[in-house]
């Protein structure tokens, strides 16, 4: 839901070559099932899907350099964090690094590239559908409390925007997408807005029990081991 | 699909939805869904296993995606996807058929 000016310095600062699309109403949710980012979607030259969304990175990590500054106060303390845990308990350790492992992904694109169908990470239509995301009746109406709340946000109906969130988050509570986008614009809000409003997305200290939502990313994520936060998915 | 009225013409379904209304039912990629009552959107909505979410202030209604099959994906055919970019120029996914294609969905915060 983000205004186009918050994409824009990242499109401009990579100059791509391929199409940079905007997505502000989630539609790559309700039609793919993305419920996290960054999330990778492989198609083939039929318009066959030959990967469902899953996460995925590119090689390296190219950040602006206001990004990088912030990313690495952050890393370390990460870094300090997950040697305490290895040392404290070295099963949950190994829990935590069972996420993807993110320098084989551009490996496997590449080898889709090459060999097509042949490559073993290509999948067939029916596995294609089996590794897609869950979705029973309850996730629908998740995803239609979601569509509503970014339809009232935007409307300037803000309390009842926040009811259909808290909903949505009731109803699809591994949707990170969900979350984030709730948590982001009244994070931003509490932060007074500016370049890094929307990066906050909690509460600020002391003013917890304005908080109008269950969790907050710092809560969830620290509670959620790496593997659950992103799927292996190869 | 957000909506005022749950009586949406067959067209607006097939655009909000992406599921076409045909004589053999409700169709996305390679799969049709018969629709025993005809069409309405509301029975399609059944049929597909779609909620059908109304806000009681604002009198609109949400019409959540399909979950009949259990799987957010009920076929391996991409479906159309039409975005803009920066500028506002609209972008078709089905415009890069023949070459591979992989969507990164990334989000700036």
């Amino acid at each position: 839901m983000s205004d186009p000016e918050a994409s824009r310095p990242f499109i401009e600062a990579a100059n791509p070559t391929h199409p940079s699309l905007l997505d502000p109403k989630h539609q790559l949710d309700a039609l793919f099932g993305v419920v996290n980012i960054p999330n990778v979607i492989w198609i083939d030259e039929a318009g066959t899907i030959v990967r469902p969304p899953e996460p995925g990175w590119p090689p390296g990590d190219d950040y602006p350099d206001w990004l990088r500054e912030f990313l690495d106060g952050r890393d370390e303390a990460v870094e300090k964090k997950a040697a305490e845990i290895e040392a404290a308990d070295p099963e949950l350790a190994a829990r935590m690094r069972g996420g993807q492992d993110r320098d084989a992904y551009p490996d496997a694109i590449r080898d889709w590239a090459r060999k097509g169908s042949d490559s073993a990470f290509a999948m067939s239509p029916e596995q294609v559908l089996e590794a897609s995301a869950d979705r029973g009746i309850d996730k629908s109406e998740g995803a239609a409390h979601f569509e509503l709340a970014n339809h009232l946000w935007t409307a300037g109906e803000r309390e009842s925007a926040i009811s259909h969130f808290n909903e949505a988050h009731r109803l699809q509570p591994d949707n990170w997408t969900y979350k984030r986008q709730a948590w982001s614009l009244v994070g931003n809000e509490e932060a007074g807005g500016g370049e890094m409003g929307r990066f906050n997305q909690g509460p600020l200290p002391g003013a917890e029990d304005d908080w109008p939502f269950a969790g907050n990313f710092v809560a969830e994520s620290s509670a959620t081991p790496a593997g659950d936060y992103y799927p292996a998915t190869m | 699909m957000i909506t005022t009225t749950p009586e949406i013409s067959a067209d607006e379904f097939a655009s909000g939805t992406g599921w076409e209304i045909k004589p053999e039912g409700a169709c996305k990629g390679d799969v049709c869904v018969p629709l025993p009552d005809g069409y309405s959107a509301t029975h399609a909505a059944e049929r597909l296993g779609m909620a059908v979410v109304r806000d009681d202030a604002s009198g609109l209604i949400a019409f959540g995606p399909e979950s009949l099959s259990g799987r957010a994906l009920v076929s391996a055919q991409a479906p159309e996807v039409v975005l803009p970019d920066l500028s506002g120029n609209e972008f078709r996914l089905s415009s890069l058929r023949g070459k591979k294609v992989v969507v990164v969905a990334w989000a700036p915060y």
